[in-house]
């Protein structure tokens, strides 16, 4: 056998792992681009809930006068107190920091109602999940990351004009467009994909690569992180890790005003800064208030970090400590993957790096179809069922998604367990599409599913102006980014030539980002 | 949020990507006509560069360092994404786009 030269193993390479693995880093890449704003799709979710002119401080007394009225004898309380991006108070009891939470009406204390909803949460849990037992799921989307750092290596390796077709797009050319869509969107925003793709499987380094963990530590996380910290954070440790041991000492005891320890926590965190306060033993003489802050105000991510007081003489129990080279670099590594920083202008760039991301994949599906509906040898079957998939993943997808955001505007709010049925609407228009595209003919399929899509995104505001719900700028926003993503769907599909359609599929040449002749 | 340095920070990182797209000799004879002396294109590239420069200083007054890198990366990748769009379908534009970016930033001085 003719040894095969690195160019031509390379590109197999790319092409069966860009391929077989192309449809789930799709579904991966695209939820997590929309996960880019979760937290605005879960307020639109709710618009039960409106927006208030109110500071954090005026809600946490809300919070703290409803907590003391309702849970006086609670061993904890969490509050979420309003931000920029989910202007809402919510206060939740007890050990389970993710329970059932209640939303409050910041102004007059009031519970509120808002209909149950699988929120902006659902396509955040998809994106590292993929809706499948969290160990299992976290392990497959790992395997396509891999898969996506070889293909992108791979990509690099047999695009020999790199920097000569650096700004060439020559559209209405056929497999030519194609590939030079494919190639201008890898190359132009690599920086971006070997980032995310890297970072996104270094926050998971624990389960992905535990074996240092359990040589050095014995398996123990919390010694590791402890090991993390700077030396002052470990002599406090101690300090934090005593709740629930200490609840038997119950002397009842006045908790200070809330608003204080917002205010002290501002001064380290810096204004606004703060996303809740988590409060240990209320009405105790051992309660202790945490302030955490939100996610952003640097690249590092500091889940889980806080500043905590004693509740009752409100001095500093626990100063956030800066964490040791290896942590930080673990956590400013999940931090440019998480996106939490820089405001709005960088969510945004996130976001449109995403869906250049998707373009890139969705590109290099459709190219393999390009490429092989003109050769004569090779399987037909394998060439069938990859158009049937590639619509069902990149058009079904799509719908499935907008499918989401209008189940949760149509499905009655007072049905039992609805944000289940909110998933299923999810699932359920995805499988239809993969139904569909199996039966209609290709191009007719590709069609029909991107004008679906893109009406649904197109006609979303509806429910704003039919209903007359709660609008305010995050949710206006929303929906004009869904119509203006519906516009560019539409634009998508009205490029695919309808005269391939009848065509039989090896002399066809689609070209459907240029457009033939237009 | 600084809006002014958000505004030139965009127009310049795309800037800089047409003016580093300039200095190819074939995007040169796609955009410019033959009047131009063609010596001028090999000021093209350095041009660019110095563009990018600015536009890294530009978004240090956005975000803090760090950041700024981040969104740097960001910019230019989408700014080069965005010329190799508009080169096809609308050449006159793209070279005229980072003239409306520096009015933008014009306007927004004013208010």
């Amino acid at each position: 056998m003719k040894q095969k030269t690195i160019t031509q193993s390379m590109s197999w390479l790319h092409t069966w792992c860009g391929l077989l693995l192309g449809w789930v880093l799709f579904a991966i890449f695209l939820t997590g681009t929309i996960a880019v704003f979760d937290k605005e799709i879960s307020w639109w979710m709710q618009p039960e809930l409106a927006q208030n002119e109110l500071d954090q401080a005026a809600a946490s007394k809300t919070a703290q006068r409803w907590l003391e009225a309702n849970h006086g004898n609670a061993a904890s309380w969490n509050i979420s107190l309003p931000t920029e991006r989910y202007p809402a108070l919510a206060v939740s009891t007890g050990e389970q920091r993710r329970g059932e939470r209640t939303h409050l009406d910041p102004l007059s204390g009031e519970v509120l109602e808002p209909r149950d909803t699988a929120g902006g949460n659902f396509f955040f849990r998809f994106h590292f999940t993929l809706h499948m037992p969290r160990t299992l799921g976290i392990w497959l989307v790992g395997f396509a990351a891999m898969a996506m750092l070889v293909a992108l290596i791979s990509g690099i390796v047999i695009h020999k004009k790199i920097f000569k077709e650096f700004f060439t797009f020559r559209p209405a050319k056929g497999r030519r467009s194609w590939l030079d869509g494919h190639n201008a969107s890898a190359v132009l925003l690599l920086p971006f994909h070997l980032m995310i793709t890297y970072t996104g499987l270094v926050i998971f380094f624990l389960i992905y690569m535990p074996a240092a963990l359990d040589a050095l530590y014995g398996g123990d996380r919390n010694a590791m992180f402890r090991d993390g910290r700077s030396d002052a954070a470990q002599q406090q440790a101690p300090l934090g890790r005593e709740r629930g041991e200490r609840q038997t000492q119950s002397v009842p005891a006045e908790l200070l005003p809330l608003e204080q320890f917002i205010a002290k926590a501002e001064t380290h965190y810096g204004p606004g800064a703060l996303a809740g306060l988590l409060i240990d033993n209320p009405g105790r003489i051992n309660a202790k208030v945490t302030a955490r802050p939100l996610l952003g105000s640097r690249i590092e991510l500091t889940k889980g970090e806080g500043m905590s007081f004693s509740g009752v003489t409100g001095e500093l129990l626990q100063q956030p400590s800066p964490s040791r080279p290896t942590l930080l670099t673990q956590r400013v590594m999940a931090g440019l993957h998480f996106a939490q920083f820089g405001g709005y202008p960088m969510r945004w760039l996130y976001f449109l790096c995403g869906l250049v991301s998707c373009a890139m994949i969705a590109t290099g599906l459709v190219l393999y179809t390009v490429k092989q509906r003109k050769q004569a040898k090779g399987s037909r079957a394998l060439l069938n069922v990859t158009e049937r998939l590639n619509i069902a993943t990149v058009a079904g997808l799509c719908l499935a998604s907008i499918a989401l955001l209008w189940a949760n505007r149509l499905i009655p709010v007072e049905l039992a367990g609805r944000e289940l049925w909110e998933t299923r609407v999810f699932f359920g228009a995805w499988l239809l599409s993969l139904a569909h595209a199996a039966a209609r003919p290709v191009f007719v399929a590709w069609r029909e599913q991107l004008y679906a899509a893109a009406s649904l995104c197109i006609a979303l505001p509806v429910f704003s102006l039919l209903d007359g719900l709660a609008l305010d700028s995050t949710r206006v926003a929303l929906e004009v980014a869904c119509v203006v993503l519906g516009v560019a769907l539409a634009w998508l599909a009205w490029k695919i030539p309808s005269r391939a359609c009848t065509a039989p599929l090896v002399k066809s040449r689609p070209a459907r980002l240029a457009g033939a002749e237009q | 949020m600084n809006l002014i340095a958000l505004a030139l920070s965009l127009t310049l990182t795309y800037a800089g990507m047409l003016m580093i797209c300039l200095g190819m000799a074939r995007h040169w004879k796609q955009l410019t006509s033959p009047r131009i002396p063609a010596e001028l294109r090999r000021a093209c590239v350095p041009t660019g560069v110095l563009f990018l420069a600015l536009a890294a200083y530009t978004c240090s007054f956005v975000w803090d360092t760090g950041m700024a890198w981040v969104a740097w990366f960001g910019m230019s990748s989408l700014g080069g994404l965005m010329l190799l769009m508009l080169l096809p379908y609308a050449p006159r534009l793209a070279l005229w786009l980072p003239i409306g970016g520096g009015l933008v930033c014009v306007v927004l001085n004013l208010n």
